[in-house]
């Protein structure tokens, strides 16, 4: 079984994106015997209101819940948050958030998202981090989104050591406290591989060795990025085959406690 | 490119995959879906007699072999060749850049050597680019004759030293339309100026240097570089004398599938440029035919190659 822990429906302001409905996006997960994805809506990352983008999502995979697994995008310093986490939670039947701090333009350190996280947490829901949407030299001219620095990753990890935490869409985390081993931060967060090295430098061989396979995920970013190459590293990891089954998919069950 | 100290795979058994296999499969995926499959494997290509190069070969375009000042220069480079074994890529067309820029003369003059020792070191595998400085006049011509006639390199390499289309760049290019060898140049589009590579050439500079040179055959570098591949691939759409190298660690979807679509694709040539598995991913996942595929991961190169001038 393959679980992808890192993909999107919907539309993004700057790109088009092709497989970005329910019903393509099985299509290109069954050519990929790709099982499952985790979900939530690229449209969202934009939207002022990113509450319209948790209700389309939904409103896409109410059909496909056995193989799509909607995440709630919460901007905790727009209005009526707190009713939006409680609908994306008991409505919709959402297990878990995806936070993106530099889009939204707040601080992950703020009173605000310090309160969502909490409620989240209270909820039992996981946190989903992409660190960077799209490689910034390809940005639009219209702005200039930085990726989340590691270094306030780390402090975040310490600040809320109940909560669960995914890393998405980042790498060079074996040079800073996150990938090291008996780094002292806790165990609260996981670290998805779509842009980690399985060749080469090797850092998924890296991680596995410092943190554990436990603590790796697969995921895509599909329909953003071709599957394929994140396929392509797990063929060519050197792992044992127990530790590739978890990071295909049994950490991500137990993630999202599916 | 910081290489981690610790590799855990580097000296582990040789996993399961054989050699080829995980592009092969991608072969056999489109056959799975229904296309017709082209016969691949070990082929003359028609019209190309000369040279090693076969048809069913996997040619990455863009690769680098690693410069001596590192002290893991060694295990790096053949970290490289692993990798090309685990991903069934052949042959790697590779430079051997200085770590600082604008290069002098004594840098790329070591890099060519070295360059000139891995294909040595791995015969057969590693295809060299000879890396020049254009700013160097004359010594950068003389370095690319003796290069290309001496040791057999196949190729030119310019980087962010100057604009392909300043004069500067010129007789460079006159004398590889002389020798019948590529240039590989180095190069990306961003929405914004570039502080670290104000030279930086984008596809419009590399359009107008194929306008002013018709006959020259240039590559437009990692298409998946960083920078607006859809920006690229539209500058580039009528520059028939331009290839485009798909390399880069960017796997934004449908960026090889555009290409095809807009420049066709008979001008794609397949490369890495040091992020293997993004690489060889790509092209995996285009939603192209077995026959197509094979002519941008090596038939195309291949043919490239096989223009070269005695």
């Amino acid at each position: 079984m393959i679980v992808d822990v890192n993909a999107y429906l919907g539309h993004f302001a700057f790109r088009r994106l092709r497989h970005n409905t329910a019903d393509s996006l099985l299509a290109l997960m069954d050519s990929k015997r790709i099982d499952k994805a985790v979900v939530s809506s690229a449209s969202a990352i934009t939207y002022r209101n990113a509450q319209a983008g948790n209700e389309e999502v939904v409103e896409e995979t109410r059909a496909h819940r056995d193989r799509l697994i909607p995440l709630a995008v919460i901007n905790p310093f727009y209005a009526g948050w707190q009713d939006d986490l409680k609908i994306c939670h008991e409505d919709f039947g959402m297990v878990g958030l995806r936070l993106y701090p530099k889009w939204h333009n707040y601080s992950l350190s703020s009173p605000c998202c310090r309160e969502l996280i909490a409620a989240a947490t209270e909820r039992r829901m996981a946190l989903s981090i992409p660190i960077r949407v799209e490689d910034n030299r390809e940005r639009s001219w219209l702005l200039n989104i930085p990726d989340i620095p590691l270094e306030e990753i780390v402090e975040l990890v310490k600040a809320h050591p109940k909560a669960s935490f995914l890393l998405q869409n980042g790498l060079g985390y074996t040079g800073c406290p996150l990938g090291r081993k008996d780094n002292g931060l806790p165990s609260n967060y996981a670290i998805e591989l779509s842009r980690l090295s399985a060749l080469l430098a090797n850092e998924i061989g890296q991680l596995i060795a410092n943190l554990g396979a436990e603590r790796l995920m697969f995921g895509t970013g599909m329909p953003f990025n071709y599957p394929d190459p994140a396929m392509v590293k797990m063929e060519v990891l050197d792992a044992s085959e127990a530790d590739k089954e978890k990071i295909r998919w049994q950490n991500a069950t137990q993630w999202l406690r599916l | 490119m910081a290489i981690p100290q610790r590799m855990s795979g580097l000296h582990a058994p040789q996993q399961c995959i054989s050699r080829r296999t995980l592009l092969k499969s991608s072969a056999a995926m489109t056959i799975a879906m229904g296309m017709a499959a082209s016969a691949t494997a070990e082929q003359p290509v028609p019209g190309v007699s000369s040279g090693p190069f076969l048809a069913g070969k996997v040619l990455d375009c863009h690769a680098h072999l690693t410069h001596h000042s590192r002290p893991t220069w060694e295990v790096d480079d053949r970290k490289l060749i692993d990798a090309a074994d685990k991903l069934g890529i052949d042959q790697l067309c590779c430079s051997t850049l200085t770590p600082r820029w604008p290069a002098t003369l004594d840098g790329f003059r070591e890099c060519n050597q070295w360059t000139a020792d891995g294909m040595r070191r791995f015969p057969g595998r590693v295809l060299g680019y000879c890396y020049v400085n254009p700013g160097y006049g004359r010594e950068a011509l003389e370095e690319i004759r003796r290069y290309t006639g001496d040791h057999g390199f196949i190729g030119i390499k310019l980087y962010n030293e100057y604009t392909c289309t300043e004069p500067v760049v010129f007789p460079i290019v006159e004398l590889a339309i002389e020798l019948g060898v590529p240039i590989l140049h180095h190069a990306s589009h961003s929405h914004y100026f570039v502080e670290d590579q104000p030279r930086m050439s984008d596809g419009g500079h590399l359009a107008e240097l194929a306008r002013r040179y018709p006959e020259a055959m240039l590559i437009c570098a990692h298409i998946s570089g960083g920078g607006d591949w859809e920006w690229t691939i539209k500058a580039l759409r009528n520059a028939s004398n331009v290839f485009l190298d798909t390399s880069g660690s960017v796997t934004d979807a449908d960026t090889v599938d555009m290409a095809a679509a807009v420049v066709g694709v008979d001008r794609l040539v397949f490369g890495c440029d040091s992020s293997m598995t993004a690489g060889v991913g790509k092209i995996r996942g285009a939603a192209l035919s077995a026959q197509d595929k094979q002519k941008i991961l090596g038939e195309n190169m291949v043919r490239l190659l096989g223009r070269r001038k005695a």
